[in-house]
């Protein structure tokens, strides 16, 4: 019996896969032809920005004020990325973006800790334990990941000034972990609860504590979920602007807010190229984590748009 | 003893979780209401006048910045709903024709990745009168173009509409092609042999079967509106005048130009209410596909 299903199932798929081969025989028919060239035509859409951004930051002023605008450089020169990183001024400072980009990450550091422990413990009490009030707190938190910061700003402003880290570094990775927790508590309870409940009650009998089959069988099972939500974090916190610049004091704002300040505030004449090499400085780390393990990042978008 | 363990433990777990959702969500949410009845300026003040209660919701109604702040939404949200469209199409072709399928994800998804800033930014750039793509192209002889777009009050909602189509386009195309694999493969062939047109197979069979993908997106999409601020900031800033503002943009104003506390919670809570508005229809939904999936 067990034989014969795997026969068919193997003639199954001989069958299947010479259909997709001759599917893909069939060659280039006039329609895959039109919607290949409409598919090209919108990529490049898609592709223009980047390469203008990138083409603008590799000129010089002179060349720029010419107005050819999808023209490559004439004189290829990295002075404008140089001077976006270490010299630009942003408000009254004049240190470029890296002051920035130290913030971004000294935020990021702790702001991932925080609400990935805090989001999967929750996650793990509430998939795997037995609490009455979960589903109402479930759905509370459902709730709570659409409120749009501006609605609870001013009350975090003065929670954070009174627990004395606004304005610090500290301070924006606890908003920022705040803000995140019911989203990514909501993906990690989603993801825990398609774990077997047979599983789950060996391990009481076996041990029956609570920490010690966290540590021990849901961490080591963890390892795919806490990639995707690894990467949503990186990105959602790297490319937020309004939780930096609320909470953020005077010189510890992230490098997005450091990036609008200099673009906006810039005093005499404007140098589109530093902009852009700017602009493309503070895109280039999510850039590339996304060209890198894009497939995590797309499981990540989806699952904090859905379950979110 | 274990027994009670087993039932404390993961109570004392969730103990930090409840109480941010206590004091940050739900605490916080009650504050920013109470204080949208008060007379605060710049530091809260928190005897209410109950014979004017409403003063500060009488004053945003009469506001034109407010009701142009709703305008623009109401734009916003149309406009951006193109990237619906878009992203359907984008993914029916990617799904259709396999060649090249990981490229053209891998390119249409790409602007997601990056900031909004950086967004608005490189768009301000492109549409730059003078050295832009509108000078660019007035040197190819096209002198009837106008991207001037950003410095008129009357199109400059188009320019952050395209840029936001831009960004999120791709991020519909990816739940439309997840929506489009989980449709039995045997329609295809089905409809193949009852020789139906392929225009006819999309809008009068596979739409259809999709109308929960595209009231999920729609709804993102709504709720992904009201959030709208960075975009809007690097673009215009607001500009021209009041031309770009938005509910998002009004309430930071009232709070950090204005310094009017009480003025910026009132239009805070009118944000949320048009945040609930959005967000009934999902609770909805998720309980009815819930309901379904159990009923199965």
């Amino acid at each position: 019996m067990t034989q014969l299903d795997v026969t068919e199932a193997a003639a199954g798929a001989t069958v299947v896969r010479n259909q997709a081969r001759v599917r893909r025989r069939k060659g280039l028919n006039g329609r895959s032809i039109a919607v290949l060239v409409f598919l090209t035509m919108c990529a490049l859409f898609f592709c223009v920005p980047l390469y203008v951004v990138l083409t603008t930051s590799l000129k010089t002023m002179e060349e720029i004020r010419q107005g050819q605008i999808f023209a490559l450089p004439e004189t290829w020169t990295l002075e404008a990325w140089n001077f976006a990183w270490n010299d630009a001024c942003s408000g009254i400072t004049c240190e470029g973006l890296k002051v920035g980009f130290w913030n971004s990450v000294r935020i990021l550091v702790p702001s991932l800790i925080l609400s990935i422990t805090l989001a999967m413990v929750t996650g793990y009490a509430l998939a795997l334990w037995e609490v009455k009030w979960a589903g109402t707190f479930l759905f509370l938190l459902f709730l709570c990941a659409f409120v749009p910061l501006q609605i609870i700003m001013f009350p975090l402003i003065a929670i954070t000034r009174t627990m004395g880290v606004y304005g610090t570094i500290m301070g924006v990775a606890v908003v920022h972990s705040v803000m995140a927790m019911p989203v990514l508590t909501l993906i990690f309870r989603n993801f825990y609860k398609d774990i077997p409940r047979e599983i789950m009650n060996a391990a009481i009998m076996d041990s029956g504590s609570f920490w010690k089959i966290f540590v021990e069988i849901i961490l080591p099972m963890s390892g795919n979920i806490l990639i995707v939500v690894l990467i949503l974090q990186i990105t959602n916190v790297w490319n937020d602007y309004l939780v930096g610049v609320t909470f953020g004091g005077f010189n510890t704002q992230p490098m997005t807010v450091n990036l609008a300040n200099m673009v906006t505030v810039s005093t005499g004449t404007a140098t589109y190229n530093v902009d852009m090499a700017a602009a493309l400085l503070t895109a280039i780390p999510p850039l590339v984590i996304y060209f890198m393990v894009g497939k995590f990042f797309v499981a990540g978008i989806t699952a904090g748009a859905i379950k979110g | 003893m274990t027994i009670r363990w087993t039932r404390i433990a993961p109570q004392i777990a969730l103990t930090p979780a409840v109480a941010v959702t206590a004091v940050a969500f739900v605490g916080s949410i009650l504050w920013t209401i109470y204080l949208s009845f008060t007379r605060s300026r710049r530091v809260p003040d928190y005897a209410i006048d109950w014979t004017e209660w409403s003063r500060q919701y009488d004053r945003l109604f009469q506001d034109a910045g407010w009701s142009t702040a709703l305008w623009n939404l109401v734009t916003l949200g149309l406009g951006s709903a193109l990237a619906i469209v878009f992203g359907f199409i984008l993914a029916a072709m990617i799904d259709r024709e396999k060649r090249g399928e990981a490229l053209f994800r891998t390119v249409f998804l790409y602007p997601l990745a990056v900031s909004l800033i950086v967004t608005g930014v490189a768009w301000r750039w492109i549409l730059n009168p003078t050295m832009g793509l509108e000078a660019t192209l007035h040197r190819w002889g096209w002198e009837w173009v106008d991207f001037n777009w950003l410095a008129q009050g009357d199109t400059a909602m188009y320019a952050i509409i395209l840029a936001s189509i831009w960004q999120s386009s791709g991020f519909y195309m990816a739940l439309m092609i997840a929506g489009l694999k989980s449709i039995n493969s045997e329609i295809w062939s089905a409809a193949r042999l009852d020789g139906v047109s392929l225009p006819r197979l999309y809008i009068e069979i596979i739409i259809p079967m999709m109308k929960f993908t595209f009231l999920t997106c729609a709804i993102l999409l709504s709720l992904g509106v009201i959030k709208a601020y960075d975009i809007v900031l690097a673009m215009t800033n607001g500009g021209p005048g009041q031309s770009t503002w938005v509910p998002a943009y009004f309430v930071i104003n009232a709070l950090s130009q204005k310094q009017n506390l009480g003025y910026a919670s009132a239009a805070a809570v009118m944000m949320l209410g048009i945040t609930l508005l959005v967000f009934l229809p999902l609770v909805m939904l998720t309980a009815w596909q819930n309901g379904r999936r159990e009923a199965r």
